[in-house]
């Protein structure tokens, strides 16, 4: 091994030893307590375990197809459509879960609109359908990543031949991307383990409603101890994905697909019902709140805040994520270390916040100051970055490299020039991830903030709590806005990328 | 001023309860009158709050009053969830004490989770006066009150088919809708354990769950008693009042329990966590005729101290008839979680 690479191995080991802290600390307490589970465990881990395959299976149907969409095609203001359709991912989930729980079901905002009679969206149908809502983008975001990466000459090739663009989509294209989409359908499947606001609101037993009601009865021990269970299912999926396999390829020009009118008729409309669904729906509620109470208070001061530490979050993650994602692609070692930084995205933000106040208390230059918040926000949504780095990395052909290095170049060009380069898109895809999340983030952000530190989330949740609608609007409004904003903008560079390559 | 009728019948159905029947009587009468706030200290130097959900910013509208009054005060205010904070103190405490002078907390359970881990300093008598006697604790001091109520659709259930105590609930057939899982409905059934005993607690809840439908909170539960899915919905008072706000129409009244953990009135309240006469005089201004009036009307609570109107539609303690119990003691959630473990509803 050169001295480099046990240099970026020391590293990465450093970091998942970082991340894995406060998992450390939650197993010491949970492991001290005595908790006998009652009957409904087994119903409790049914339940989880149900959700979990139905919307990780629901996101990837929806995700990989709105990828093809948004790379492929000449989809008119594709770019545009590209951050609306990521927004989502900013939406609290539990915001949009309240939305349905309200506008849904015998005299729901619907039928009190129209008359029509709507059935209720709740239990594991209505949990499914909010989560996927708020999860596909990162099946999204991460499989698009991949397929910018593809060459269109085999594509091509295919076509050429005779094969039918949507049996080549899925027997060319698909199984060359099949480690960027299980990268984001495991995002989708920790994120589904970990949260606690959709299965309450959907009245779904899970287990993060076991913790939650612990947490909240002053049960700090049960509540670990229950996580550690959870971190059982985690495990597993972790393991699940570890069986994806990769292909190397060297990459080129992106296909270019053309649905002309018809299918370009039919894909927006597509995507409108969606944006609907996703957005429209807990805006709408959320209006009609104003339009009854008002908009209430509001410091646009939290919008910069929640800007400025998600940007602050997202450029930490992604340089954290770059020596973990590169050791990931040279063995089993540096495998291991990757999954080791998973773990923090599926244990539930209250619980890793807890550990890291416990953390923050005995490191007390750290307590309540902004580095521990932007340090919680690494140990939980790291892997958002390190799946969408790792995904290209994988399949940057050594070989560019090497002759790169043979010409003469040090290996900090090489990398600058050859690997960064391809890697950018799925760079600013992990960027954008954890911007989004740390955006929504509310648990660990209330535990580990500084005092007086209001984000747009802590508003929102505070007004929620107290039941005024009105006052979630603006806020809501101004946290999808400025979140599709900011995911253009950074997914605007792929376009100079793309002339860059060809 | 409670009319003589309504006291008689309120002690008739106290019986053997621990209830103090001249609590009603006692309720308003012993309360000195509400300092004015222009009439109080002005307060200056270092202080921290920790501050306990926020009620749509409303209390953090009132502690930012009192900061732009104050100049000299140097105050810095943390938001979060009630028992998130509570236990964030207790693990403060364990690595070097609080880091807060102040918590003020929604509900009493948290206050009382903070008070049995030893953090609390007690609170002296100028803080006492304005209140109740029922509301003068040892270790928090009440701000304002909230009241256990059952919320119904007066256009599918007659008020007269309601029960008169909560006990009573699962004999009338009626479907209810709850959230176990919130932490308002734990306090009053860690009063019930308390005032009944664990056994009637358990009886009751496995009479009513067949019949029950479980949201994720109280304004859930309402809605869905306003909505028709259930008849009842057990809920703090104000949920009701707000949702009615926004929705004038919604056809949803409020009814009380007598004497019983189902007229259980918990309060918002401060615990001083440090010495000191400054976090003293700020829960004084917390006291005030304005602060009381102002969550009152905004926030439809309960006005504790003495001498401030209680606005129309919030109910008003002198018509209440709530047990009497000592709200610290509903730190005590666990017992209350194995309970309704056993009983199936957790």
């Amino acid at each position: 091994m050169s001295y480099r690479l046990v240099l970026l191995y020391g590293l990465s080991a450093l970091i998942a030893a970082a991340v894995l802290l406060p998992v450390g600390v939650l197993l010491a307490l949970g492991l001290g307590s005595e908790v006998a589970l009652g009957a409904q465990a087994l119903e409790i881990a049914l339940n989880t375990l149900l959700l979990t395959v139905l919307t990780t299976t629901a996101a990837t149907l929806i995700g990989a197809p709105l990828a093809l969409l948004t790379t492929y095609t000449d989809l008119p203001r594709r770019p545009l459509w590209t951050g609306l359709l990521a927004a989502p991912l900013a939406v609290p989930s539990y915001l949009g879960a309240f939305a349905y729980f309200a506008a849904t079901g015998p005299g729901g905002e619907i039928q009190g609109l129209t008359g029509l009679p709507v059935p209720s969206v709740d239990g594991l149908a209505g949990a499914t359908l909010v989560l996927t809502l708020y999860t596909y983008p990162f099946v999204l975001l991460s499989t698009r990543a991949g397929l910018r990466n593809l060459d269109a000459s085999t594509l091509d090739a295919a076509r050429t031949l005779g094969m039918p663009l949507g049996t080549a989509l899925l027997r060319v294209v698909l199984p060359r991307v099949k480690n960027s989409l299980a990268a984001g359908a495991l995002l989708v499947a920790l994120y589904t383990l970990s949260d606690f606001g959709t299965p309450a609101i959907m009245r779904l037993d899970t287990f993060t409603r076991a913790i939650f009601v612990e947490y909240n009865a002053f049960g700090l021990d049960r509540a670990a101890l229950l996580s550690v269970g959870l971190l059982g299912l985690v495990a597993v999926v972790l393991l699940l994905e570890w069986v994806v396999g990769s292909t190397r390829e060297r990459p080129g020009r992106t296909p270019r697909l053309h649905l002309g009118r018809g299918g370009a008729a039919a894909a927006l409309l597509a995507v409108g019902l969606l944006l609907l669904a996703s957005l429209g729906m807990p805006l709408g509620v959320f209006t009609l709140g104003v339009l009854r109470e008002g908009t209430g208070g509001f410091d646009p001061a939290m919008l910069l805040r929640s800007a400025s530490v998600s940007g602050l979050a997202a450029a930490a993650a992604v340089l954290l994520a770059l020596p973990v994602a590169y050791t990931a692609t040279r063995g089993r070692l540096g495998r291991l270390l990757e999954r080791g930084t998973y773990v923090g995205f599926g244990v539930p933000g209250i619980v890793l916040g807890t550990a890291l106040v416990l953390v923050g208390l005995r490191l007390d230059f750290l307590y309540q100051s902004i580095a521990l918040l932007a340090f919680g926000y690494v140990v939980r949504f790291l892997p958002l970055a390190v799946g969408n780095i790792r995904a290209p990395l994988e399949r940057t052909e050594q070989g560019l490299v090497s002759a790169a290095r043979s010409l003469g170049a040090s290996p900090g060009e090489a990398f600058r020039r050859v690997t960064l380069p391809l890697i950018l898109p799925g760079l600013l895809a992990a960027g954008a991830l954890v911007f989004l999340e740390v955006m929504r983030e509310l648990p660990a952000t209330l535990l580990l903030r500084p005092s007086g530190f209001e984000t747009l989330a802590t508003h929102l949740w505070a007004v929620y709590e107290a039941g005024y609608f009105g006052r979630a609007a603006v806020p809501a409004l101004l946290l999808v806005g400025v979140s599709g904003v900011a995911v253009a903008l950074m997914l605007r560079r792929e376009r100079s990328h793309d002339d860059a390559l060809i | 001023m409670v009319d003589r009728r309504t006291f008689l019948k309120g002690v008739s159905a106290l019986g053997a309860l621990g209830v103090s029947p001249a609590w009603a009587a006692s309720a308003a009468a012993e309360a000195a009158e509400a300092p004015a706030a222009d009439k109080l200290p002005e307060l200056s130097g270092d202080l921290t709050v920790y501050l306990g959900r926020g009620e749509g910013g409303l209390y953090g509208q009132v502690v930012e009053a009192i900061r732009d009054r104050n100049p000299a005060l140097s105050l810095e205010i943390r938001r979060g969830s009630s028992s998130g904070l509570a236990n964030t103190l207790v693990a403060e405490s364990e690595h070097g004490g609080a880091r807060a002078d102040l918590f003020w907390s929604i509900d009493a359970s948290s206050l009382g989770h903070v008070v049995n881990e030893g953090l609390a300093r007690p609170v002296p008598a100028v803080l006492h006066e304005p209140l109740p006697e029922a509301f003068r604790f040892e270790a928090f001091a009440p701000v304002s009150g909230r009241v256990r109520s059952i919320a119904y659709n007066p256009e599918r259930v007659r008020a007269g088919d309601l029960p008169e105590r909560i006990m009573d609930l699962p004999d009338t057939g009626l479907t209810v809708g709850w959230a176990p899982s919130y932490g308002a409905f734990q306090s009053f059934l860690t009063a019930m354990r308390l005032l009944e005993g664990d056994a009637a607690t358990r009886a009751w809840l496995q009479g009513i769950q067949g019949r029950a439908r479980s949201y994720a909170g109280e304004l859930g539960a309402v809605m869905a008693a306003a909505q028709g899915e259930v008849d009842v919905a057990l809920a703090n008072h104000y949920y009701t009042l707000r949702l009615k706000e926004g929705q004038p129409d919604t056809s949803l009244e409020l009814a009380f329990t007598r004497g019983d953990a189902g007229s259980l009135i918990n309060t918002s309240g401060v615990t001083l966590l440090s010495q000191g006469s400054t976090p003293v005089d700020l829960v004084r201004y917390l006291q005030s005729r304005e602060v009381q009036s102002f969550l009152a009307e905004e926030a439809y609570e309960i006005p504790l101290a003495g001498g401030v109107e209680t606005p129309a539609g919030v109910p008003a303690l002198e018509r209440l008839e709530p047990p009497e119990l000592d709200l610290t003691r509903l730190g005590d959630v666990q017992p209350t979680l194995a309970l309704m473990r056993e009983a199936g509803v957790l």
